[in-house]
């Protein structure tokens, strides 16, 4: 009865590019599996918001007499201070990330909660920003420019708010001793899907609210 | 803030050690910058050409995107398959919408968007009677 | 914190091993320990067990959607029959259309990535074993939901492209449409999971020394087809909660009194719907490229140009959607355009069927029941290519456009391009997976008696088609001459279903037979790549030990060297070369409950966007609850052996990754990500 653990040849394989993508183990790119596998979701995502994206440059005007248009109602003003929240969560996640790569717990912790506050304070000025234009009279169904608004900024809304709630597991995660240095690229991992929610706003907010 | 020395590398592809922290400070600053830029273009006096201001745009939107991946999500230091498969689908993604939105002459006048080339005078609001 | 114990206690293990102070237990359940029944199946994150589930779900969806096809033949039997009402026709053909692409075709596909990939990058599992398993089930619940519409309210009846404006409710009232709709999603979520899943895998996870151009073709076309499903549906789940939003909440996507464009959802439509018909044939072509050198005894002709060939069609593939909207009005310079790139996708197409050929000249042939298919698949995928070239000339295709033209094109790529492949790779395999053979009598049977119904059946669409006849339409007119021709298909049909049974009575008379015949062996048909070097039925931890591989074709290089004249000489056993069945101390990843759980939650929040978004808090609670199960789960039974060695080969694939999959909401995003979609209502 042969045992995994007898040693074979062939089975030590030198080991040039070697990174530890689990429980010691090399993976042939180099790149840990989950790393890898973010990206690949991000680049699939991309297909989604292109999506919904041209669903709102097609109807960005609606028919004369349906409605008004989001343009009329944008608050330029209010939603670049938004923008800017969003954009510094961005910096407050990758110091987290940096904490805990250098094993910072508490700086670490620190950050994390700013993020997750800073992408509750965009969620709130988004619920905001919406009342307002539902209370001038462009609500969801109102006419077609309406629908692809709400849509779109709605779905990274959404996206926003998965990230917040995965800022919190790790905040839990790690007040309870779960997430030590070791773990660190599972905060890389949430902080890259943390940061490509921000770069799709950066296109929303210019293709659709900045763009004249 | 606490030494940046690590004794274990915990991921590959890049060096733990160095201390980022003023770099990343930088880019948010930089950003910042950008994005007051980009605001700013909306109290253009309204004789500004429109296709100047959108260029301008679209170019600081472009700028703020490759730099928020490149340092903050790292790709500039990450092995070069990550950006290749993240890049190929945002280019597949632009390659192909851009089409789509050609297809509906999105880049001529405004009334003539979605409205067949075959059917309705020119002009007319769409009734999307097409297809 | 940072020594290393031997067997760590049942806290969340670290990628180094090392054991946090005082971290107590997070996981309320223990891994649940099933070994055999059902509760084995289950629970399972074995890549070969969901494999043949994916294989075995297939195939009885094969048989609704066989039927619903009888059904259509025996309504178009003649002129002006009343077997199917109209609109009951326009479900039965929808439903089997959506059935045969998407709960068919597509999971077959999945079913031999899943069992084969692994094997045959010598990897112990995939990337992420736990939502491997929840892509089987949310396939499989997405394609029960779809098929309950059948008995509440009736089947989706838009065509299984569904087109806008009729996919509203305006012209769609009924509850049809939204089965289709919110089933697909459910699917779309599978195919997206297993995507990353996979791809992660075959750029991660291979044995030492298999470099990108040393795999076999198979690998390589999953590769390419998981590409394409990864950037393509998302671009159908856009125009899907698009309609989603339409129907349930009144958005003005479709609504063409708000001036929206029902060309937008063909678009998009098309958009995943072109790159989707080439995820279809893409495996099917790579079992083939990997049948056919064996029962010629050559190698593969060309291999880096059918590899090149394979990335230009997924590449190419993004380029020509509109070539199903020439007739809809995009007018002469996007359908100008699109005829043109469509001509050239018939290029890489072309190159493979050059190099299969050349295969097989001057090869020894064999003509078992896997080389009868793979011909199959050869010549007729080559017809419904012509055809296809045919299509591509708009001024031609806006005659064949909407005619049995096209439904003879596409029968004869899918069904003889894509299903004679799989046909074949069920005959390969089936040793590998099952430890028994197929018979080989029955096996032609099966063979001949398909590819006589299959032509018989769709040979004489192409006539109906350039005569005229109107493709989804319940019934025709006398006196036109499609009298004959329909008579003919259905009884192809009714042949081809005869050949299906065939099939099936093979498995189980097989299987009886087998305890009388000696057992197959690892290699039964003298292979060429290393998955036919382990024990057939491949055991629980695949390869033990993992081989360094150093060329292509590893493996029939371990058998036969080559004298100064180039001829073969066999240079060691099988015995030798092949790994004996014996008991390995490997550590696999532990089964886990988590994935069937998470995945029920997804048709419950369906359900409540179908009738009453009252369901979908249930449906959103036991999503929330199980995302909280997985990721908090106990990541392995901590009495289970551990191997101690390091090193590429030695570790169960699964082990860090079920790690950190667990803590990484990250490694789940997908999962969360879309199921919170579903269960936040849009704002307004």
């Amino acid at each position: 009865m042969a045992s995994a653990t007898t040693h074979f040849p062939e089975a030590d394989a030198p080991d040039d590019d070697v990174v530890h993508g689990g429980h010691g183990y090399a993976t042939n790119t180099g790149i840990s599996n989950t790393k890898l596998a973010m990206w690949l979701f991000l680049g699939s995502e991309c297909l989604l918001f292109g999506g919904l994206i041209t669903t709102f440059l097609l109807y960005k005007h609606p028919l004369p007499g349906t409605g008004p248009s989001p343009h009329e109602l944008y608050d330029i003003p209010f939603t670049s201070i938004s923008s800017f929240v969003l954009l510094m969560s961005s910096l407050t996640m990758v110091l987290a990330v940096t904490a805990i790569e250098r094993n910072d717990l508490s700086r670490f912790r620190l950050w994390v909660v700013a993020t997750a506050l800073l992408g509750a304070v965009f969620i709130s000025g988004q619920v905001y920003e919406f009342q307002s234009f539902l209370s001038e009279g462009m609500g969801y169904t109102t006419n077609r420019s309406s629908s692809a608004f709400y849509t779109l900024t709605g779905f990274h809304g959404v996206h926003v708010t998965v990230g917040i709630i995965m800022l919190v597991s790790l905040l839990l995660l790690s007040l309870r001793g779960h997430l030590p240095r070791e773990r660190a690229e599972s905060v890389e991992v949430v902080g890259l899907y943390w940061h490509f929610v921000d770069v799709v706003w950066i296109l929303i907010f210019t293709i659709v609210y900045l763009i004249p | 803030m606490a030494a940046t020395t690590t004794d274990s590398p915990v991921h590959g592809g890049h060096d733990p050690d160095v201390d980022r922290t003023k770099q990343y400070i930088v880019v948010a600053a930089v950003l910042a910058v950008f994005t007051a830029i980009e605001v700013s273009t909306y109290w253009f006096p309204k004789e500004f050409p429109v296709g100047l201001s959108t260029g301008l745009l679209v170019f600081l939107m472009i700028v703020k995107f490759v730099v928020v991946t490149a340092y903050f999500m790292h790709l500039k230091f990450d092995k070069r398959l990550l950006t290749v498969v993240f890049y190929s689908g945002l280019v597949l993604a632009l390659l192909v919408y851009l089409a789509v939105l050609t297809t509906f002459r999105f880049w001529g006048p405004v009334e003539d968007h979605m409205v067949p080339p075959t059917n309705a005078p020119a002009g007319a609001v769409s009734t999307g009677s097409g297809g | 914190m940072t020594d290393v114990p031997a067997i760590p206690d049942a806290t969340l293990a670290l990628p180094s091993g090392a054991v946090p102070a005082s971290a107590p237990a997070v996981g309320v359940f223990s891994r649940p320990k099933a070994k055999t029944g059902w509760r084995a199946w289950v629970t399972t994150v074995d890549h070969k067990k969901i494999g043949i589930m994916y294989g075995t779900a297939a195939i009885a969806f094969f048989m609704i959607g066989g039927f619903e096809a009888l059904l259509i033949r025996a309504q178009l039997w003649a002129p002006r029959q009343h077997l199917l009402s109209a609109d009951v026709y326009n479900q039965v053909y929808t439903m089997h259309g959506t059935t045969m692409v998407f709960l068919v075709v597509m999971p077959i596909g999945a079913a031999f990535a899943n069992y084969l990939m692994p094997l045959q990058i010598g990897a112990r599992d995939v990337a992420f074993p736990r939502i491997n398993a929840f892509s089987f089930w949310c396939f499989l619940f997405g394609g029960l939901l779809l098929n309950t519409s059948w008995m509440l309210g009736g089947g989706a009846d838009g065509g299984w492209f569904n087109y806008a404006p009729n996919n509203g409710l305006i012209y769609s009232p009924t509850h049809g449409i939204d089965f289709w709709n919110v089933g697909l999603i459910i699917t779309g979520i599978a195919s997206l999971t297993g995507a990353v899943n996979l791809i992660t895998t075959v750029l991660n996870m291979r044995a030492p020394g298999m470099g990108l151009m040393k795999m076999p073709v198979f690998t390589w076309m999953t590769l390419v087809t998981q590409f394409l499903l990864l950037f393509a549906i998302p671009v159908l789940t856009a125009a899907q909660f698009l309609l989603l939003f339409d129907r349930a909440f009144n958005a003005n996507f479709f609504n063409v009194q708000q001036g929206a464009s029902p060309l937008l959802w063909q678009h998009l439509f098309w958009v995943f719907g072109h790159p989707e018909v080439y995820l279809m044939i893409l495996p099917a072509f790579g079992l083939v490229s990997d049948m056919l050198p064996v029962f010629s005894r050559k190698p593969i002709f060309g291999y880096p140009f059918i590899v090149f060939s394979g990335i230009a069609i997924g590449f190419m593939g993004w380029g020509v959607w509109a070539h199903h909207m020439f007739v809809s009005g995009i007018g002469p310079v996007s359908v100008t355009v699109f005829s043109l790139t469509t001509m050239f996708i018939a290029v890489p197409t072309g190159v493979k069927i050059l190099n299969w050929t050349a295969t097989m000249w001057g090869g020894k042939l064999k003509f078992d029941t896997p080389m009868l298919f793979s011909i199959g698949l050869i010549t007729m995928f080559t017809i419904g290519g012509l055809s296809g070239v045919s299509h591509s000339v708009a001024p031609a295709d806006t005659q064949q456009t909407d005619t049995y033209y096209i439904v003879a094109h596409f029968h004869y790529v899918l069904f003889g391009g894509a299903f004679f492949g799989f046909m074949g790779g069920f005959y390969f395999y089936w040793p590998k997976v099952f430890g028994y053979m197929l018979n080989e009598v029955l096996g032609k049977w099966n063979f001949w008696l398909m590819l006589l119904g299959f032509n018989l059946t769709f040979g004489p669409m192409h006539i109906l088609g350039l005569q005229g006849m109107s493709r989804r339409t319940y019934t025709y007119d006398a006196g036109y001459g499609f009298d004959v021709w329909n008579k003919i298909a259905t009884i192809g049909a009714f042949t081809l279903a005869t050949s299906v049974l065939f099939f099936i009575f093979n498995i189980f008379w097989s299987k009886k037979k087998a305890k009388d015949l000696p057992p197959p062996g690892p290699d039964p048909w003298d292979a060429r790549t290393i998955e036919w070097m382990i024990p057939s039925p491949t055991p629980e931890y695949n390869f033990d030990p993992v081989p360094t591989v150093t060329s292509l074709d590893d493996f029939w290089y371990r058998k036969y060297g080559e004298t100064e004249d180039g001829r073969l000489v066999r240079i060691a056993t099988t015995d030798e070369v092949c790994q004996p069945v014996h008991e390995a101390h490997v550590h696999l990843p532990a089964p886990s409950f988590w994935p069937i759980v998470l995945a029920f939650g997804l048709p419950i929040i369906g359900y409540g966007l179908i009738f009453s978004l009252w369901l979908c808090i249930p449906g959103g609670l036991i999503v929330a609850a199980a995302l909280y199960g997985w990721v908090t789960e106990n990541p392995d039974d901590p009495d289970a052996a551990h191997d101690t060695g390091h090193g590429p080969g030695e570790h169960a694939s699964g082990d860090g990754v079920d790690t950190q999959a667990e803590l990484t909401d990250g490694g789940d995003a997908e999962a969360a990500g879309e199921a919170d979609e579903k269960e936040a209502a849009p704002v307004g």
